[in-house]
């Protein structure tokens, strides 16, 4: 992708995006008789929003060497890439993928297997390749974390479908409860 | 005299045996937070909350409260023993806190860390106790303009004081303020924003915001730079104790110990502007007022007195706006904020009237921390240096974990686990293409407030925008609010004045 491209792809997604929330905004229609309406105070928002990303993505274009003006005080954190530390695509999207896949898996599979394979499988995929020591983890971490929320926070976490609600239960009973 | 009595009855109830449990798990949990790899001190109060929802608000408080205080000390200890900052604001301990640790003053360096730490702490408590009731009072004769001026200037601040561009910071915050609005709007009863999705009619909780970007969201921008697969092996040396410098010398350094609690307290008050800018402003007005100022940097224990006291002198300013007027000074205050509302609570100055009690005992709290941070942070510097082993890719995992049920606890509802992921993902980006998240969450937490506030001015004055700017206390605000927004784009104009002036005369290369 060109640099120019790159630089100006966050600020050309959320003026896309601010444009298409004042479209939404404007079906926002209730009758105030002649008072402010609930539409007024997102769509000063949107157009705020929007003139602030025109503003950076024409700046960005037009500009050889994009200054900018800091605010004050101190950064909170800036990504790796921002940084220049070396980045791991490959690590970062195995991360995304198993953090959707428990939040698929969860209401079939119930919270105890599901955080079994996720507390396994998560340490795997961040480069920790010690299989016993991720596979002991995954279990012995989603039972107590089922202990401690269940158990000691009356927290109801799901139990899964069919079998898996049945293992769910079964271990409730297990530890007593 | 009723102060006193008020505060003996918050300090009766955080001493009950079950409190002073809650206390010393609070306690701990915050230290552990500020050192483990991977988890930040907001992160931890965040992934504390879940444990709350069945408590009582009194336990839910302390804890809490207990995590944010110690949390700001945990840090110190691995930043001037090991050279590795466990939270942004332990970041100037290093030049100065491991500087002299390589001098062979380890202990020393830990003894001038905790008594700053202790005299911050007290100092701030005991003007937050003192100050929080009359801004309560005052803050009871503000009606919706002044109210929403308080709330501008709240946003405005977080805004100045993101560090980064300023562009990006009013993006994240008008991204914040909308998020807020998603859902049925409270005077009209509008649908916005949910696009016939039936989860979103009930808006987005705060929370789910504040746990996805933070939570999952820093998990994700670790994973990409890549997790320490091990422990550090520093933590493996075993000889570390502490030192506590003489009275004299703390007597010498009392106009350092003045500079960095009243910055951190003043500090803290604002909006937006925890623990980190504290510490960073009072080292850097320590660096230019100080006696010792130019020894900064070069193992000078008035970098560690600055810094840390101004660290935790931060935690009671930030109470102030928070108990006050429902406004919270950090992202860890806020979390705080959640747990009054989560049990019906709403902070600000009817709470001073309709429960008082609840006052007392966070004042307490605030108290009995700092003294427990202390005796934590003297007796337990060796297992908190064996913390560092954990390897971090595990830590996340369980994040994670706590992330998914802190969001799906509060209400049962198995979208929020959609919506806190997609928070994460946004959390990271966020981060990847440096937009500040702070504006982005106290957008969240304060739009329904700033947004209540404009439309009951606008509906109770008929239309009219001028009564903002009209009304004394309102105007003042918001001109103080524009000027600060103003401010870091003047400086810029100002330093490209004085560098084409530098460029055009002649020799210059």
């Amino acid at each position: 992708m060109p640099t120019r491209l790159r630089q100006v792809l966050p600020h050309g997604v959320m003026l896309l995006a601010a444009v298409f929330l004042y479209w939404a905004a404007t079906l926002i229609d209730v009758d105030t008789g002649g008072r402010i309406g609930p539409a007024v105070w997102p769509k000063t928002i949107i157009v705020i929003m929007g003139l602030l990303c025109a503003y950076e993505v024409v700046k960005r274009l037009v500009s050889d060497a994009p200054g900018e003006v800091r605010a004050l005080g101190v950064p909170e954190g800036e990504g790796g890439g921002a940084k220049g530390l070396p980045e791991h695509p490959r690590k970062l999207f195995g991360g995304i993928a198993l953090i959707a896949a428990y939040v698929v898996a969860v209401p079939w599979l119930g919270f105890f297997v599901t955080t079994a394979l996720f507390l396994a499988a998560f340490p795997w995929v961040a480069g920790l390749r010690r299989p016993v020591l991720t596979a002991a983890l995954g279990i012995a971490g989603s039972l107590a974390l089922v202990v401690v929320f269940m158990r000691i926070a009356y927290i109801s976490l799901p139990f899964g479908e069919g079998p898996f609600r049945a293992l769910s239960l079964a271990l409730l009973r297990a530890i007593g409860f | 005299m009723d102060v006193i009595t008020h505060l003996a009855a918050g300090f009766g109830v955080v001493f009950t045996p079950v409190n002073v449990l809650v206390l010393v798990i609070g306690l701990v949990l915050g230290m552990l937070v500020a050192v483990l790899p991977g988890l930040t001190l907001v992160m931890g109060v965040v992934l504390a909350l879940p444990f709350t929802y069945k408590m009582g608000v009194a336990p839910a408080l302390i804890l809490l409260t207990a995590m944010y205080v110690s949390g700001t000390y945990g840090g110190a200890i691995t930043s001037i023993l090991f050279r590795i900052p466990g939270e942004p604001m332990d970041v100037p301990l290093i030049w100065d806190g491991y500087e002299m640790t390589r001098q062979g003053n380890a202990a020393l360096a830990l003894g001038w860390s905790l008594v700053a730490a202790f005299v911050g702490g007290i100092v701030s408590a005991v003007v937050m106790v003192a100050l929080a009731k009359p801004v309560a009072h005052i803050a009871l004769s503000f009606s919706s303009p002044e109210f929403f001026a308080i709330v501008f200037f709240g946003l405005a601040s977080v805004v100045t004081l993101s560090g980064t561009s300023l562009v990006n910071s009013l993006i994240s915050l008008c991204l914040g303020l909308l998020i807020a609005t998603v859902g049925v709007d409270s005077i009209y009863g509008a649908e916005r924003f949910a696009f016939g999705l039936p989860f979103l009619l009930d808006g987005l909780e705060f929370l789910l915001v504040m746990v996805g970007a933070y939570g999952i969201g820093e998990v994700l921008t670790r994973m990409n730079t890549g997790f320490a697969s091990e422990g550090h092996a520093e933590s493996k040396d075993g000889r570390f104790r502490t030192a506590f410098p003489k009275l004299s010398q703390m007597l010498r350094m009392k106009a350092t110990f003045a500079r960095g609690t009243l910055s951190g307290m003043i500090v803290g008050v604002v909006p937006g502007a925890g623990a980190t800018v504290s510490a960073f402003v009072a080292y850097g007005l320590e660096a230019q007022y100080g006696k010792n100022g130019k020894a900064l940097g070069t193992g000078a224990p008035e970098g560690i007195v600055a810094a840390k006291s101004a660290a935790t002198a931060s935690v009671g300013g930030a109470f102030v706006p928070l108990l006050a007027m429902g406004i919270p000074g950090s992202g860890a205050t806020a979390i705080i904020l959640a747990a009054f509302l989560l049990h019906g609570i709403q902070p600000g100055p009817q709470v001073f009237v309709s429960s008082p009690e609840l006052i007392n005992t966070v004042f307490a709290t605030v108290f009995a921390s700092v003294i427990g941070m202390c005796i934590l942070g003297y007796v337990a510097i060796k297992p908190l240096c064996r913390v560092l082993d954990a390897p971090e890719a595990i830590v996340s995992a369980f994040v994670v974990v706590f992330c998914f049920v802190g969001a799906f606890a509060q209400r049962n509802s198995l979208p929020d686990l959609y919506v806190i992921s997609i928070f994460g993902l946004l959390g990271f980006l966020f981060e990847r293409f440096r937009f500040p998240l702070a504006p982005l969450v106290l957008g969240t937490i304060l739009g329904p407030l700033a947004e209540g506030n404009f439309m009951t001015t606008m509906v109770s004055f008929d239309n009219d925008w001028t009564v903002f700017f009209t009304r004394p206390i309102s105007g003042t605000i918001l001109a103080l609010s524009v000027v600060g927004l103003l401010w870091p784009v003047g400086r810029a104009a100002w330093a490209r004045y004085r560098k084409a002036n530098l460029d055009e005369q002649p020799g210059t290369p």
